[in-house]
């Protein structure tokens, strides 16, 4: 960074790609050249940056002024106010919600402040596109220790003395994993990164290619330094085609620079490095089904043992390990175990990234200390559900995991306290959901994921899924049966006893979490035809509070379906028989006079809701 | 005029005269150019079924040829005549649509043969039927023989052949399926199980665009459900068809790692962020007009949109 007086760091990270930023980075480029600033100013394109939802995103250092938002429109005034006349330019900075001082600095916007950046250390720093920045920032060094100064046994050590875990989902020690496939004697072994980012609602993986690929790629030399192997995979989704396009870059320069290939840094060691695309199947995220995918074939899981560290890829011993697990292999070598358990808990140490989304404020990744309570992360980090929502529920680890409600909020995150839950921490993804969502909604939702993506092998999980979505889906249109409740709990629990693999163990865990935490909501569709979040079209009645109604004609345009009536000063209608259940006019209403009644309701909507409200205060109390 | 017109095009005036005496003889109705312009000249006219182009010319080469007739017309078939059949050449050609490639110096069977398979091409192909999609071009087999003889020897290597193919026919109907099974000596039935099971694959050709819907949790959350229903009911397709016209395809994904902007759609390559049914519907009509009119015919959806 040095004769450049700043350096715009430019996210050019699939999200800010998306919101624009290579028209920034011309316009920017272009507006530079005409203040003839070329020397002085350079820019810089990251990695995702993560703060994705406020894109395009770019910091500006030294200074480290942040700003968000960038438009093409914005360029020339944002260089004329910071870069000529030194005044950071106000209009693109963050805001509080509710306030409207502006914070400059990175570190002080709440997003970043109760960040610390192990895994993401080198995210919007440095162009990933560019092994020597990544070098500057210590890049390789480990690598170089590991390579030159440690035996595979003091490296084994290391990572087993940081208490790292998988960061995939299962949480399994990275170093235990390393020993055993260290101990098992073979002519071939192989080391493996899983790239195939299969959560939704988790997207660390992606940015941490993007951003960092060389992390992930000297995680991989040291893994193989220490099991004694020399060739490796990442598996790679093929959704992610900058990841890809990044990651090979990233060979290509280390293989280049000596770091991968024959005879390593002069010590000839020798690690052949290569990418595979996945194919897009989400249970190729379990081990053996992903190495049987590298073996051509289809993606199904085989029992355990032999364990892949004895019996993994073509029969060879092999280690498989998750993008993040690897980025943060790099810094244990160099700083040691000691510094790693410096954060986080005894059984869960360090940090993890966790992709927050959902129906909160500041969405993004973020990268936490383990055992810090869930409500910081919501509350501090992600700002809260958005303005006159209620949080209603968190959904930790994907199709895996379970939905965690307001009232557990204060746990730790570590994986101990999370299983306890009932969900898991997983890869780390973090959706918010607000009283817009139904629950009873979401387990399907999570169901119908599981129940297409059941790989077809195991007969509870192939068959089971398919019974559980069918009643979820009876229920949320209205035919639900009172015994469907303990019906579903009996045939969850069957599947996750008998399954074989990670997906039909966990795929029940959204059905058990919902029906533990939020029962009521399953009796209200049950038993009243009652989404209370207006969700399933078929147990929903849209109604106007005239009391409430302040007759702005807002939701009468908005509807599609024409069903509403009203005129000035007198407090609009729905025709019921003309109404779709779409929700629109409910999302249009500024002043929450729609209100949402059982299906088909008779009577009168007042007292059927005041009454309601009581015996939920009741039920709280 | 009978049997179909043949223009060849080389600056080597033996290559033109050698293919009108072989092809003549066999009751084609054959001209030839000197080159790019002269063709261009000539093919404005119209009337020609068939071209046969070199690609080295001076001034106007085989490649910008082979543009500016696709620009013109879809239903001329274009051979490529080559002494250098490099991997790029072709594969910038196959991207133009060329039909096959006749390698310099050829025999008068290979030229007949060649001819004879690209007369049936273009005439399979007027007009557009779906005979035209049980069967694929001969370029696209020798592209893909090579990506099969590329990957022979390497073990496990189906997945990315099949991902290859793919690209190159644009789905994986039977038979290609066939010709990699013979190629790799891997029984049908086991691609078939591949190509089944894994979500990237497609056995139904796609539109012109593709347009992919994120189902993951966070766009589920933010409303996908809405924006999925809308481009169902505009385009009258259901996730995993093509519309009719062939021009859209839609698709649903699991996740697109960008939750940061859910809920997100992809067209062909290009990522969109925060999308309501009417901005879906705005986008996707930037593609095809026609979508307009039914994104306008949604009263007050304005409203809605100002709110979120």
């Amino acid at each position: 960074m040095g004769k450049f007086r700043a350096n715009l760091m430019l996210c050019a990270g699939t999200g800010c790609v998306a919101s624009e930023s290579p028209k920034v980075s011309a316009a920017l480029s272009e507006e530079i050249k005409k203040r003839g600033l070329e020397e002085e100013l350079k820019i810089v394109l990251t990695g995702c940056n993560g703060y994705c939802a406020e894109g395009p995103v770019m910091a500006v250092y030294p200074d480290e002024i942040f700003y968000q938002k960038v438009t093409v429109e914005d360029v020339p005034l944002l260089v004329e106010e910071h870069f000529i006349k030194g005044r950071p330019y106000q209009k693109l900075m963050f805001k509080e919600p509710e306030k409207k001082t502006a914070i400059p600095l990175m570190k002080d916007i709440p997003f970043f402040k109760h960040q610390v950046l192990r895994v993401l250390r080198n995210k919007g720093l440095i162009d990933p596109e560019k092994i020597e920045e990544y070098i500057a920032r210590d890049g390789y060094q480990a690598a170089a220790k590991a390579l030159t100064q440690m035996t595979p046994e003091e490296i084994v050590k290391v990572v087993k003395d940081s208490g790292v875990r998988g960061r995939g989902g299962a949480g399994f020690p990275t170093g235990m994993k390393w020993e055993f496939a260290s101990k098992v004697k073979s002519d071939i072994k192989f080391m493996l990164c899983n790239g195939d980012e299969g959560d939704p609602g988790a997207f660390m993986d992606r940015s941490v290619m993007e951003a960092d690929p060389h992390s992930v790629i000297e995680g991989m030399i040291i893994g193989a330094r220490a099991i004694g192997a020399h060739h490796g995979f990442i598996y790679v989704r093929a959704e992610y085609p900058l990841a890809v396009k990044r990651l090979q870059l990233a060979i290509d320069q280390a293989t280049e620079a000596g770091l991968l290939g024959k005879n390593i840094l002069d010590t000839g060691f020798d690690f052949e490095l290569k990418i595979y695309l996945g194919a897009g199947a989400f249970v190729c995220g379990e081990e053996t089904a992903l190495m049987r995918s590298i073996e051509g074939k289809r993606g199904m899981p085989r029992p355990r043992p032999p364990f892949p560290a004895v019996k993994g890829l073509w029969d060879k011993p092999s280690v498989l390990n998750n993008v993040e697990t690897l980025a943060q292999i790099a810094p244990i070598i160099l700083n040691g175990a000691e510094w790693y358990r410096s954060l986080g808990t005894e059984k869960s140490a360090g940090t993890k990234v966790f992709a927050l989304t959902g129906a909160i404020n500041n969405v993004g990744l973020v990268e936490v200390p383990m055992g810090i309570p869930l409500r910081t992360i919501i509350y501090d980090i992600g700002g809260g559900p958005k303005k006159g929502r209620k949080f209603k529920a968190v959904q930790l680890g994907g199709p895996s995991g379970g939905c965690i409600p307001e009232s557990l909020l204060d746990i730790p995150v570590t994986y101990e306290d999370i299983v306890a839950t009932g969900a898991i921490v997983g890869s780390g993804g973090m959706v918010v959901m607000d009283d817009n969502t139904c629950m009873v909604g979401t387990a399907k939702f999570f169901l119908e994921f599981t129940a297409d993506e059941s790989c077809g092998k195991c007969v509870p999980c192939r068959v089971g899924t398919k019974i559980l979505l069918d009643i979820l889906t009876d229920i949320t249109e209205g035919k639900g049966q009172e015994s469907d409740i303990e019906t579903l709990q009996d045939l969850a629990r069957d599947i996750l006893a008998s399954s074989l693999c990670g997906l039909g163990q966990t795929a029940p865990n959204p059905i058990l979490t919902t029906i533990k935490y939020f029962r009521d909501e399953y009796e209200s569709h049950i038993l009243h035809k009652w989404c209370k979040a207006g969700v399933c079209r078929k147990l929903t009645t849209f109604w106007i509070d005239e009391k409430l109604c302040k007759a702005c004609g807002a939701c009468l345009r908005a509807c599609p379906s024409k069903a509403i009536v009203g005129e000035k000063k007198v407090p609009h209608k729905i025709i019921q028989e003309l109404c779709v259940q779409c929700r629109t006019c409910y999302d249009t209403c500024k002043f929450h006079s729609i209100k949402i009644l059982p299906a088909k309701f008779e009577g009168d909507p007042h007292e059927f809701l005041e009454a309601a409200a009581a015996g939920e205060k009741k039920g709280e109390a | 005029m009978s049997g179909p017109r043949i223009l060849i095009v080389d600056d080597e005036p033996v290559v033109i005269k050698s293919a009108e005496r072989v092809l003549k003889s066999e009751g084609y109705d054959v001209e030839g150019a000197a080159g790019g312009r002269e063709a261009i000249l000539k093919l404005e006219k119209g009337g020609y079924d068939l071209v046969f182009t070199d690609l080295k010319m001076p001034e106007v080469d085989g490649l910008t040829l082979i543009k500016w007739i696709r620009k013109s017309s879809t239903v001329i078939g274009i051979v490529i005549i080559t002494g250098y059949p490099s991997q790029d050449t072709i594969k910038d050609a196959l991207e133009l649509g060329i039909i096959d490639y006749v390698p310099k110096p050829f025999t008068p069977s290979v030229l007949l043969d060649v001819t004879a398979r690209a007369v049936e091409w273009t005439q399979g192909r007027k007009p557009r039927e779906e005979k035209a999609h049980e069967e694929f071009p001969p370029a696209m087999a020798a592209e893909l023989d090579r990506v099969i003889e590329h990957y022979r020897k390497i073990p496990g290597s189906l997945i990315p052949v099949l991902q290859r193919a793919q690209e190159i026919v644009g789905y994986l109907p039977p038979v290609v399926q066939k010709r990699i099974s013979k190629g790799l000596n891997i029984p049908e039935a086991e691609i078939h199980g591949v190509v089944s099971f894994y979500s990237f694959f497609t056995m139904k050709p796609r539109g012109d665009h593709n347009i992919r819907v994120c189902l993951g949790t966070a766009c589920y959350v933010k409303g996908i459900e809405g924006v999925v229903s809308k481009i169902r009911d505009t385009l009258k397709i259901d996730i995993g068809e093509t519309t009719e016209d062939r021009k859209f395809s839609l698709e649903g994904v699991r996740c697109l790692g960008a939750c940061g902007l859910a809920p997100v759609m992809v067209i062909d390559q290009e990522t969109f962020g925060a999308m309501s049914p009417r901005k879906a519907l705005e986008i996707i009509s930037r593609y095809d007009s026609t979508v307009v009119a039914a994104a306008a015919a949604e009263p007050g959806a304005d409203l809605a949109e100002k709110e979120s």
